[in-house]
Parts: structure tokens; sequence; C-alpha cells
């Protein structure tokens, strides 16, 4: 469980001081910052302190690192919208061993048995809260596969409670909802999945995923910008084992070919994979078409049709 | 500058009709010559008449769906063939039923290579829909007309909703005005 550092704390207090646009009563300035330290509101213009002895809202005890930090801290996990009671009910771990890390006895074994069944048992209360708990777990699931990080889970489970909260999931399939909720929030984060890369983790197929995602993206008014091919640049690279000049070449050709109007309408994995294959082609590090292709999850045609445009763009022909 | 308006070419027009009364479409194929009957494949008789070009979809309730004509003009005159047929048939048909146009789609060209992604966000990204990993085009929903446009690279578009032919021509002269005003159609 990450805390945030003192170092953070202050900035995040400096940044809500300004937020509420505090005015220095001297120059009028709205550059106050709160020193934590010294327990002052100070104006950062003039130096005039408005004022001292400010309540240190941290916690009182320190620590230097993860164990003390774990045994001082008084409080538990931070709450999740990936858990559909938000973490906050008991779990019972499987690991049949007490605090000292002994294994338990048979009897006091066989109790917390029972006592772990019937915790799993009443953490929902009705068929609506399980269902939201099998949606967040699939959400998590595919997340896992995909190798997409926590805060994306978290957004995509916000995502997919909303939609759930404006009755969006009636006449679709949880599954559905779930992993269009997954795909919007990757695209939200800046770190886009193509709906093939989803659809392969996913119970459901594309089609329906891509209809389901135009459905909440438009109820839910997420406004999501066309995905960048730029994005997926880095990722195909390191997939490819490809240097860093391959990459910067890679988004110099499609930040070229873009501005030419090639990339109306055209698919960005495609794009993206064309300006690989033609970047690694420009630093001698080719790979084949096929081996693109594999990467990106387009066919062989896109990218040699791709390429030849992007290649003429470039005025390399 | 030309007119992207002189383009725009009807490419279909759909229409509905009824004669107000029930019929046995098995009976029917069999005495209409050229028709079309497979009740597993669709519920309707597929009626095709050559000049002008169009098909009609004769239904059990008596109702009729005229597709594929090129104008209102085509629809009135291949309903009334199909009308004509019916009669032949002994099947009483009103003088005159009355014919609404349901749908027409309009094709037409401004000219130029549109950037779709620029497009996207300058219209607002609410009345907009570009998934260019799932197709190509643009959809831009109008509510005045009330007609869909699909937008393309190439500067191609086609709208569809539309109820009168001149639904289009305002449809064509809204966006034009719209991506020029938002400095796109260079």
């Amino acid at each position: 469980m990450e805390r945030p550092s003192r170092q953070r704390q202050r900035e995040q207090q400096a940044e809500q001081t300004s937020d509420e646009t505090l005015q220095c009563p001297e120059c009028s300035s709205t550059d106050v910052i709160t020193d934590a330290d010294q327990g002052e509101l100070v104006c950062d213009d003039c130096g005039l302190v408005i004022d001292e002895r400010s309540i240190d809202r941290g916690p009182e005890w320190r620590a230097f690192n993860h164990s003390e930090r774990q045994s001082k801290s008084r409080v538990g996990a931070p709450i999740t919208e990936t858990m559909h009671d938000r973490g906050l009910t008991t779990t019972i771990d499987w690991k049949d061993k007490d605090a000292y890390g002994r294994s338990l006895s048979s009897e006091k074994r066989s109790q917390m048995h029972r006592l772990r069944k019937w915790q799993e048992r009443i953490r929902t209360k009705d068929a609506g809260e399980r269902n939201l708990q099998f949606a967040l777990s699939e959400i998590d699931r595919m997340a896992s596969a995909l190798g997409v990080p926590r805060s994306v889970r978290e957004v995509a489970s916000v995502i997919y409670r909303r939609a759930l909260n404006e009755d969006l999931i009636r006449g679709r399939s949880i599954e559905g909802v779930a992993t269009s909720a997954l795909y919007a929030a990757c695209r939200q984060e800046g770190i886009p999945r193509s709906l093939d890369e989803v659809a392969e983790v996913s119970r459901v197929p594309q089609k329906e995923i891509g209809r389901t995602y135009r459905y909440i993206s438009q109820e839910l008014g997420l406004e999501l910008k066309p995905v960048d091919p730029k994005q997926f640049v880095p990722r195909f690279a390191s997939a490819l084992e490809l240097s860093e000049e391959v990459q910067a070449k890679a988004t110099e050709i499609i930040d070229v070919s873009a501005e030419q109007g090639l990339l109306s309408g055209k698919s960005p994995t495609g794009f993206a994979a064309a300006a690989i294959y033609a970047a690694s082609l420009l630093c001698n590090e080719k790979k084949t078409q096929r081996e693109v292709a594999d990467v990106a999850q387009v066919t062989e045609v896109t990218i040699r049709n791709r390429y030849q445009e992007q290649i003429e763009a470039m005025g390399f022909r | 500058m030309s007119d992207p308006k002189d383009t725009i070419n009807i490419e279909n027009v759909v229409a509905s009709t009824g004669i107000g009364q029930e019929l046995d479409l098995q009976s029917v194929a069999m005495d209409l010559e050229g028709a079309d009957y497979d009740p597993e494949q669709f519920p309707g008789l597929v009626y095709r008449t050559q000049n002008p070009k169009s098909a009609a979809l004769i239904f059990r309730s008596g109702k009729i769906v005229c597709t594929g004509a090129k104008s209102t003009d085509d629809v009135h005159e291949s309903l009334g063939i199909v009308f004509d047929k019916l009669r032949e048939l002994q099947i009483p048909v009103d003088d005159d039923p009355e014919i609404t146009v349901q749908n027409i789609v309009t094709s037409a060209d401004l000219g130029r290579n549109l950037n779709l992604n620029a497009i996207a966000i300058g219209l607002g990204l609410e009345n907009i829909e570009y998934e260019p990993e799932q197709f190509p085009g643009l959809v831009y929903r109008l509510d005045e007309p009330k007609v869909v446009a699909l937008l393309f690279g190439s500067g191609k578009l086609v709208i569809t909703g539309g109820k009168q032919p001149v639904d289009a021509e305002h449809a064509v002269d809204k966006i034009v005005s719209r991506l020029s005003e938002l400095g796109l159609l260079d």
C-alpha cells in the first residue's frame, strides 16, 4: 500500500490553497503557499506571512521505509472502485496461518474454512452486487491479460459503474459493457489498446465490443478523441525490440504523413505499423512485414499500402 | 470553387405504401411474372420493375415498400406499375394509394481531401462519431435538417435519412459552411 510521500503531500496542499484563490491582503497576489515545515501560510510574491501555526493534517508519525509504514499506519488499504464493495469489507485470505505465520490446528482450520465460505457469501447482498462483482473481476482479468496498469482499471471500473447507474447495461451483455469500459479507459488514459487486442482477451466478439463502446461513449459523453497512432509506437517498437532511434523516426513519419491528411479514415494501428516498418528500414534494423503485422495485429497488405503512401509523403521516392 | 451542391446525386429512394387489404403471397407469387418469394429467406415478396429500375417488397399485410429507385418520380412510377400488375390479378387496389417517402440516400463530393481528425475535434465530439478502427467514415448527425452525413477522407460524402430531396442540399450547405467556418476546407 503506497502512501503519498511528505513532499507530495506538501505539493498537494500548495495546489489546494491556490485552487481556493486565496489572495494576499498586502499585494493581492494569488501566489499563496502553505509551508508545512514552518506551519505558515506565506505569500510567494511579497513574503507576507498570512497565517501561522496552521494545522498539519499529515500523520504524526514518521516512517522511512515500507515495513515501518506498515507497522505505524493505523488505516487500511485505500478504497478502490475495482471492488464491488470498494474494498471495504473484510476478506479472509486462503492461507491457513495465524498472525505469527504458524499453521492452524486442524480444528481451527475447518472453522476458518467455514468462516471464509460464509464471508464470501455475505459479501454480496443481492444479484445486482454479484453482477457488479463479476463485471469488475472481468475487467481485472482482461486488464491483467493486456498488461494495463492499476490506474486504468480504476477508470474502467468507474466507467462501468456510470453505465450501470444510467441503466445502459439493460439489453446488453455484462461482459460486453465491461470490455468496452476497459477499451474506453485505455483510450482515455492515453495508452490505447486496439479493438483486436481487447477482443482477444474478451469473451465477446469484436463487433459487439465496438457497438457497445460507441453506445456507452455516446450516452456517457466520454468524448474521446480519435486514437493517435503515435501512442502505439512505443509498445509495438518494444515488442519488436527496436531502438529508440526507430521509435523517433516512426513518430516523425506519422507526424509528417498525418499532416498531409493521409491518416483520414485509416486505422491507427495499421498506420503505426507501417510507420514502424518504414522506420526500421530507414534505420537499418529491418523487420519483415510479417513480424510487424503480427505485433500490430494488422495484415501485411495493410502495411504495404500505408507504407507506400507514407514513403511518398516523406518524399523518399 | 465549384459548388458541392452540383455534385449531389440521389442514389436511393425508399417509400412505403399499402393497398389496404391482406394478401395471400403464395398465390400472388404464382400468378405474378418475375416475382421472388422465399418465406424462409424473407417474409415478403420481391417484385422487381425494370423501367424505372426498382424493387417492391410486398408483404402479407398488404403493405408495400419500394426501394432502389433513383428519384421520387421513379418511386411513384414503379409503384404505379406494381398497382397495375396487382389489379390485373383481380386484387382490388385503391385508385391512388398514399405513397410516403421514408428515406432518401444522396451522395456528394466536396472536391478536396478532408482531415477527418481535425473535423472530429472541430465539430464537437458530442455530435460526431469517428472510429477509424471500425469504420473509415466520420458520422455527423445534423439536427436541422434531421439527416445523417457520412464524411470520407476523399471529400466524398453520403447523406441519408432525408425525407425530401432538398434536405440533402440544406445538409451540404450546412456542412460546407460549418467546415469553412472552422477553416478546414482549403
